[in-house]
Order: C-alpha cells, then sequence, then structure tokens
C-alpha cells in the first residue's frame, strides 16, 4: 500500500465515521420535526454503526500502521494518529446510547407496597392488574425513565411513557 | 404498557430516539426499533411485528390506592430522583413546544386528549370536556363506548357500553351525589337499574356481580394523537 493509498483510506474511514456519528444526532434530535424517510435512514444506520465504525477503525489502524512506516516527517505522522485515533472515538462513541444518558434507565426498579407508599392523592400513575397483582407506575417518575422493563405475576411488560 | 413476549423472544427495551416527540424503543435481543405510542416495529429485524398491548389506566394515586390497597408502587430511584418531574409537571408541559401540529377542529397542539383506538377505529375527546360532562356516551366506529370520570374528578376509564343479556346499548347516568371511590357506586344504567362503580362493575341490583369490558384509552396530546391517528374523529366536533 502506498503513502497516497494509506491516506486515502485513513480520510475515508474518517468521513465515514464522522458520517455515521453525525447523521442520526442531527435527525433524531429533540425539537425538530423528523420525516419518515430521514428518521428511516437514520434507523438503518444506528443499527449499522457499531459494526460499521468497528471495520473503519480497524481499517484506519492498519492503514496507519503502514503509513507510519512509509512517511518520515513527524508532523505528517502526527496528523495521521490523530486522524486514527478520532476514528476509534467513534467507533467507542457509535456504542453509547445517549438518550440513556440524559434519561437513565432504572435497571432495577423497586416496589413497595401502596400502603407504604407516600405520595399525594391526586399523583397520577399508570396502573396496571394482571391476575390478581396491581401494580402503579408514577408518572412524575415513569416520565424520567420513559421505559421500565418489569415483570408482574409473571407477565414480563415494558412500562412507557 | 406493553407485553415483552413477541416472536418467542423476551425482549428488555431501552430508550432509544425520538420520533416527532413521541420516543423509540430499541431491543437488545434484537436491535429493532419500536415506536412507543403504537408499539410497533419500525426499523430492524422484527420490523414490521407489533407489541401486545396490556391494559393500564391513567388514575390518581388516591383513587388506584383505594382500589388496590394490596397493590404495589414504583419506588423512584435515589440517584436519579433529580431529573424527576416536579408535581405539576403536566401543567408545564402545556407550555412546551411541539415541532408538529395538526390545526383542525380548533385543536391546540397541546391539548389534552383520551384517544381510544378500538372496534376498527380512533376516535379523540378532548380531556377538560370529558372531566366536565363526568359521563360520555358515545361511540368508536359502530360500537357504543361509555368514558366515566372517576369520583376524584380528574381519573377517566372507558368501557365497552354492552350488557350481556340486554339488548342494544344500555343508556347510563350517574348517580345522583355519589362522589364515590373505591368501589362505590358511580352510575345507573336503565337497563337493569343496576348501580355501577368505577372499575365498570355492577355492584347492586339485576346486574350485579357483571363487569364492563374494559376500552383502552390513552392520555395524549392532540399533535401526537392525531400524528400516530390520522383518521380519527372528534368527539363533539363535525367531521
Amino acid at each position: 500500500m502506498s503513502k497516497r493509498t494509506a491516506v486515502a483510506v485513513l480520510l475515508a474511514c474518517l468521513f465515514v465515521s464522522l458520517l455515521l456519528a453525525v447523521y442520526p444526532i442531527y435527525v433524531i434530535r429533540p425539537f425538530r420535526a423528523q420525516g419518515a424517510r430521514e428518521l428511516a435512514i437514520a434507523l438503518v444506520v444506528m443499527r449499522l454503526r457499531p459494526a460499521v465504525t468497528l471495520i473503519s477503525g480497524a481499517a484506519t489502524l492498519a492503514a496507519l500502521a503502514l503509513y507510519w512506516r512509509a512517511q518520515p516527517d513527524r508532523w505528517r505522522r502526527g496528523f495521521a494518529a490523530a486522524g486514527s485515533a478520532f476514528v476509534c472515538v467513534l467507533a467507542v462513541l457509535a456504542r453509547v446510547n445517549i438518550y440513556e444518558m440524559m434519561f437513565h434507565p432504572d435497571d432495577r426498579p423497586s416496589f413497595a407496597a401502596a400502603s407504604r407508599t407516600k405520595l399525594d392523592k391526586d399523583e397520577k400513575v399508570i396502573a396496571i392488574k394482571i391476575g390478581g397483582a396491581a401494580r402503579a407506575y408514577p408518572i412524575r417518575n415513569i416520565s424520567y425513565h420513559h421505559v421500565i422493563n418489569d415483570v408482574l405475576d409473571k407477565v414480563a411488560i415494558v412500562a412507557t411513557y | 404498557m406493553w407485553s415483552r413476549d413477541v416472536a418467542g423472544l423476551r425482549l428488555t427495551f431501552h430508550l432509544a430516539g425520538i420520533n416527532n416527540q413521541n420516543f423509540l424503543m430499541r431491543d437488545e435481543q434484537t436491535g429493532t426499533y419500536w415506536q412507543q405510542i403504537s408499539g410497533k416495529a419500525v426499523s430492524g429485524p422484527l420490523s414490521g411485528r407489533q407489541l401486545t398491548l396490556i391494559h393500564s389506566d391513567e388514575l390518581n394515586f388516591g383513587t388506584w390506592q383505594s382500589e388496590e390497597p394490596q397493590g404495589t408502587v414504583l419506588q423512584d430511584a435515589a440517584e436519579y430522583r433529580f431529573g424527576y418531574a416536579r408535581k405539576d409537571w403536566d401543567v408545564r408541559m402545556q407550555r412546551a413546544p411541539t415541532v408538529i401540529d395538526f390545526r383542525e377542529h380548533g385543536l391546540k397542539a397541546r391539548d389534552l386528549m383520551l384517544g381510544i383506538q378500538a372496534f376498527g377505529a380512533s376516535r379523540a375527546f378532548l380531556y377538560d370536556q370529558v372531566v366536565r360532562e363526568k359521563l360520555v356516551e358515545d361511540h368508536v366506529g359502530a360500537e357504543p363506548v361509555l368514558l366515566v370520570v372517576g369520583g376524584d374528578g380528574q381519573s377517566v376509564r372507558a368501557f365497552h357500553d354492552r350488557i350481556p343479556g340486554i339488548q342494544g346499548a344500555p343508556e347510563f347516568y350517574r348517580a345522583a351525589g355519589n362522589q364515590a371511590g373505591g368501589f362505590g357506586a358511580l352510575l345507573m344504567d336503565a337497563a337493569t337499574g343496576s348501580e355501577w362503580n368505577f372499575q365498570g362493575c355492577a355492584v347492586s341490583g339485576k346486574a350485579k356481580g357483571v363487569c364492563l369490558e374494559p376500552v383502552e384509552v390513552i392520555k395524549d396530546y392532540w399533535f401526537d394523537w392525531r400524528n400516530y391517528n390520522p383518521s380519527t374523529t372528534i368527539y363533539g366536533k363535525k367531521q
């Protein structure tokens, strides 16, 4: 692989990884209307980007190794290394769920008897009853987490708000 | 509220995005994206699948507690309590901007609606109007439904307005002066003269022991309801 080819691979990897990182954030952000087509594309990107950015990261490291050997100039090596590091960071970021960083999940929801729960009488709750088991999810709480994975009377449910 | 069992899998969901202010979930097992309001898979291996609805009610805690004293309540996660909404979250949300709007029937984007998707049709009821009227007898598609405001004056349930063994849709009216919570009588029907509580069950009269079939009702903002129910009709509005 020539120096020029190595640079081309580095730039291509940088472009692809950056595009995969930025496009879903651009489309799926609060207080912006989502069109059906752009949303569909963004979701496909979000599904594929962990694998694609991993491949991109591996390709960029391979290209960097070849470039490093062939390029004696320190500055150019440094730029190539910084670009490659950025591609690797993007591969890591592709695995981060930013929505759960904003609204943390409650992975181990806990429950208490209604009689021991101190809520105002007019607090709004989402209530379900399955078999003989009844459960309430205060909206103040669930409107933050948005998603509660739960099991009630052996039925697996997801409470959402 | 949805079942997590679909296509022979038990799914675990995560918050994963937003679609016109209605959020998207992603399941851990297949990576499929699901729309919260519809329970429909919108992207991924299970695309096109539908989660099974689990019936739920939005109630005031006091009303629910009087009905289900043995029930359990989701507790706050101490480390995230800082992010929980204030008690007046619904009032504050009324002022939040929306990214889509449907200027129809004189409704505003943040008008609170009670939406019913049942019997092959969608119909929305202005929440404030239902609370004012306390009892609404109407139709969704061809089927009669009953919307009942609880004794707390805020909780609402909907029922299929059919009593087994009675032809047609029985006429209901509020039991005079009764603001019962718990299992007390709230309604009477003209067909059997029975008294009915907020759970939709007859507590006295000929129909005693009979319960009306609950109908899922979603409290939602007009813009969101209309976005996912483009053919919705609206109670009290000319179509």
